[in-house]
């Protein structure tokens, strides 16, 4: 400030002595240059007033709508989604225009008012977000707390007419099982797919079993078994292995993927390259199953020839060059001799 | 809107649509794509990192960015979030158990901003194998209806191994893609 007020006093002292004494011209060109250099500082000036300017009107809208957003989640608001609604579209509108106001300004401000404008912009998003739990994904609100949860409710019922319970559709689709072995232990279980509608099947939950599948299948999913054997015909697609332990797999597919698998050994044929993910101690030797016609199945699911891909698995975790610590082949020694079943 | 009416030119130029591909691990990215472009189906390895086609489909060329499923490499979906027409969401509609998770990736991808424009082409995949979900089936366990009323979107039922409509699910996307991003001439 004590720079703007000098100014006007070197101005007119240069103008009186121009019309004074010509010969004074080369010190007046000086006090130009004295002048433009000023020009810098003064505009600094300028700006980091209008800084503050914008500082105490960006604090005084957040603060209003912070004060707003505060009271609209402590009254009953929240029980009238139409009333909500509206207040929603309000603060919305004036974050927005509040951002408006940072965007105008950004090229002035300094690179922290900047930010910590920008934050409090974005803080004020997040309270108005879990103020109004519609806009997040209903599934996702068992999280919320129960009041939340409920307006949720009113709102999606209000807005839409689908009858559709958006809360937990999942459940009656996980009551409605697909063929399979479950919740089992210390059984022989056999199945034959052989004269059937080709279809998928599910092992889960096996305790200590031996399965035995025969014929061709779609689809097979395991998932969750200890200490089991599982010795199966081809299967056209693909399988899908997950949580297993001190198992023993006897596979032919198309596609084979291994997750979460610890101490297990899996004897394959498969078209393409196995993959494992999260797997530890588990190793890989070729087919060896025969149960009478499995020629015949194999060779109308594709899987007659040996590929040598049971050998060829990729490790989702580990993408380096050198061999992955997570699985390995199995030694000739250590192998079972041939299954029959 | 200077840059986004520059892209709009060269793209209307160009006739290009940009087409990402997702979905959970087994559910037949790679093999929808290599059956719309008419290629071997039997030998598909899952899909580590991404592949890329470049397909012309009717006056369009689409390029389609299929890109693998497998849980420790979703994390790296959004580097190709930018700058997509069309999302192309995959499902197995015979894995049961795993519906929540595909919902949970699903919702998950589209509050992503740079995908808030892209149609959304659900395809309900694995309709040839027997106890597989129904389109409408797999269209409430995803929740699709509350979806966010501005997105375009659209669920088919198809199976990658008989070729079943995938055709008609891609002819809804590249429409769908040309009306929003090639206003008519």
């Amino acid at each position: 400030m004590e720079e703007e007020q000098e100014e006007p006093q070197s101005i007119t002292t240069t103008a009186a002595a121009l019309s004074a004494d010509p010969a004074l011209q080369k010190k007046h060109q000086a006090m130009l240059d004295r002048l433009s250099n000023r020009h810098q500082p003064r505009q600094k000036s300028a700006s980091s007033a209008s800084t503050a300017a914008f500082l105490t009107q960006f604090s005084d809208s957040r603060h209003s709508i912070e004060s707003q957003l505060a009271e609209a989640s402590s009254s009953k608001l929240a029980a009238d989604p139409s009333l909500m609604k509206s207040h929603m579209a309000d603060f919305s509108s004036s974050i927005s225009s509040l951002e408006q106001l940072v965007a105008e300004n950004s090229h002035l401000l300094p690179p922290y008012e900047l930010r910590s404008a920008l934050k409090s912009i974005s803080d004020l998003k997040q309270s108005l977000e879990n103020l109004n739990p519609k806009k997040k994904f209903s599934f996702k609100s068992k999280s919320q707390n129960q009041t939340q949860k409920s307006s949720t409710a009113a709102q999606c019922q209000a807005l839409n007419t689908a009858p559709a319970a958006p809360e937990q559709p999942a459940p009656r689709f996980s009551v409605q099982d697909s063929p399979g072995f479950r919740n089992k232990e210390s059984q022989i279980l056999a199945k034959s797919f052989k004269g059937s509608e080709i279809g998928e099947f599910t092992l889960s939950d096996l305790e200590s079993c031996e399965v035995r599948l025969i014929g061709p299948v779609n689809a097979l999913f395991i998932n969750r078994l200890r200490n089991c054997r599982v010795y199966a015909g081809p299967v056209l697609g693909s399988v899908l292995i997950e949580q297993v332990d001190s198992c023993i797999f006897v596979l032919a597919s198309h596609q084979i993927r291994i997750h979460r698998a610890r101490e297990s050994d899996f004897y394959l044929r498969v078209r393409s390259r196995p993959i494992i993910e999260d797997c530890g101690g588990v190793r890989f030797a070729p087919y060896c199953l025969s149960y009478d016609g499995i020629e015949d199945d194999l060779k109308a699911a594709g899987l007659e020839a040996e590929t040598g891909n049971w050998a060829n698995v990729d490790d989702f975790q580990w993408l380096r060059a050198v061999p992955s610590p997570n699985w390995s082949v199995l030694e000739e020694t250590k192998r079972i001799s041939s299954v029959e079943i | 809107m200077g840059l986004l009416s520059i892209i709009r030119k060269i793209k209307r130029k160009e006739k290009e649509m940009r087409i990402l591909m997702v979905g959970l691990d087994n559910s037949g990215k790679t093999t929808i794509v290599l059956k719309i472009n008419g290629e071997d189906t039997s030998v598909i390895s899952p899909t580590l990192g991404f592949n890329i086609k470049t397909i012309t489909y009717q006056k369009y060329t689409l390029n389609i960015w299929d890109v693998g499923g497998q849980r420790t490499i979703r994390s790296y979906w959004r580097n190709y979030f930018e700058q997509t027409d069309g999302l192309v969401w995959v499902v197995d509609s015979s894995d049961l158990r795993r519906l929540d998770d595909c919902r949970m990736e699903l919702h998950n991808l589209l509050k992503e901003e740079r995908l808030s424009g892209a149609s959304l082409l659900v395809l309900a995949n694995k309709q040839d194998i027997k106890g597989a979900l129904t389109p409408e089936e797999i269209a409430k366990v995803l929740n699709l209806e509350n979806m966010d009323k501005t997105r375009h979107w659209k669920i088919i039922g198809c199976s990658a191994y008989t070729g079943e409509g995938l055709l008609e699910g891609f002819d809804w996307l590249v429409q769908d893609i040309a009306s929003r991003i090639y206003v008519l001439d």
